[in-house]
């Protein structure tokens, strides 16, 4: 059985999908099977990311309603024979989403691949409790700014009370990735730091991804940018995908990144 | 020279409005899970006398004492 896992943020973008995108990438790109589904009914935007929208033909609620087999409405990306993409619906509304039928589909998921990852919508009401109905874990992204904590607070407290794993007396594992962080204005006090934003949310740190210009032409073009090595945020999700795996991974300092001349004479004893 | 100091200071301002803020969001959402069911039986008793627009309860803690503070208002008079 793969882990569920479910990507969550309670504010809107702040990078979920962007997040959810590199993360599930990066997972196959460690050989391990993924699957990614998109629980945003009606506001279908992974497809974009990876660069897969004009390969959909089904979405996630013909699946649950049974008018296609997962086979026929999974796709497989360009980037990775390891990474599937299954689409939300763009036409239906959230309505149509269903505790039993979604068990349904997690758990066949859950059978086929090492790690079932589901891009929650943004906000806190039924698609969002749908989505982390049935997760093992959740994957929390915040920015370093007092509205997205604070609403990401309110999304764990409602993680913590209605997820059928906690209905069960378990517990769902929270990972924090606190996403576009200016160094520079963190040194300066004028950002709140990781340290800040772990002492108010307390759930443990899986990584820190720095503010990236490249962000925005990686989603012109639907390549993420876990797969350019030259880019901070992509080798920052690169560490986070091999957390997920098991392996450890030192954190980097983000927000005291070394300057071009440290490094320089570091790479010289190298 | 006091304002740049001040404005440079501004995470320690969100880190602290933030802590409160959240603080009492976790009162009101996880000591009170009957909330929204409170707020609808109220809604309905209030209506089988006169007319409802709206419902909000808060709890409210001076010194000592917590109390709910709740605000019925009622239809009509537009």
């Amino acid at each position: 059985m793969g882990i569920i896992i479910a990507v969550i943020s309670g504010k809107g973008g702040v990078g979920k999908t962007t997040t959810t995108a590199n993360i599930g990438l990066g997972i196959a790109l460690n050989d391990k099977k993924c699957v990614v589904v998109d629980f945003d009914i009606g506001q279908r935007n992974l497809d974009m990311i990876l660069g897969l929208e004009n390969r959909v033909v089904y979405d996630m609620v013909q699946v649950m309603d049974g008018e296609v087999t997962i086979k026929q409405a999974l796709i497989k990306s360009k980037m990775s024979p390891n990474l599937h993409f299954l689409a939300a619906s763009q036409t239906k509304d959230k309505s149509v989403l269903e505790s039993g039928k979604i068990l349904k589909l997690v758990t066949d998921l859950s059978l086929d691949y090492d790690y079932v990852i589901l891009d929650a919508p943004a906000g806190i009401e039924t698609g969002y409790e749908h989505t982390i109905e049935f997760a093992d874990r959740a994957i929390v992204v915040v920015n370093p700014e007092v509205s997205s904590i604070r609403d990401a607070d309110r999304a764990i407290g409602i993680l913590d009370s209605k997820s059928q794993k906690v209905k069960d007396g378990g517990e769902v594992l929270k990972y924090l990735i606190i996403n576009r962080i200016n160094p520079k204005m963190v040194q300066s006090g004028e950002m709140l730091s990781s340290e800040d934003i772990l002492d108010i949310l307390s759930i443990p740190l899986i990584g820190k991804i720095p503010e990236d210009k490249g962000i925005i032409d990686a989603s012109n073009q639907g390549k993420p940018i876990i797969l350019d090595h030259n880019s901070d945020a992509g080798r920052a999700y690169a560490r986070i995908a091999a957390r997920l795996c098991g392996q450890e991974v030192p954190f980097e300092n983000v927000e005291m990144p070394e300057n071009g001349f440290m490094k320089k004479i570091k790479e010289m004893f190298q | 020279m006091f304002s740049f100091f001040n404005k440079k200071a501004s995470a320690k301002t969100a880190k602290d409005r933030l802590t409160i803020a959240i603080m009492s969001d976790r009162d009101n959402n996880g000591a009170f899970p009957f909330m929204d069911q409170m707020k609808a039986e109220i809604i309905e008793v209030v209506k089988k006398y006169m007319g409802v627009k709206a419902i909000e309860i808060k709890k409210e803690v001076v010194g000592n004492v917590e109390a709910l503070s709740i605000d019925v208002q009622l239809e009509g008079k537009d």
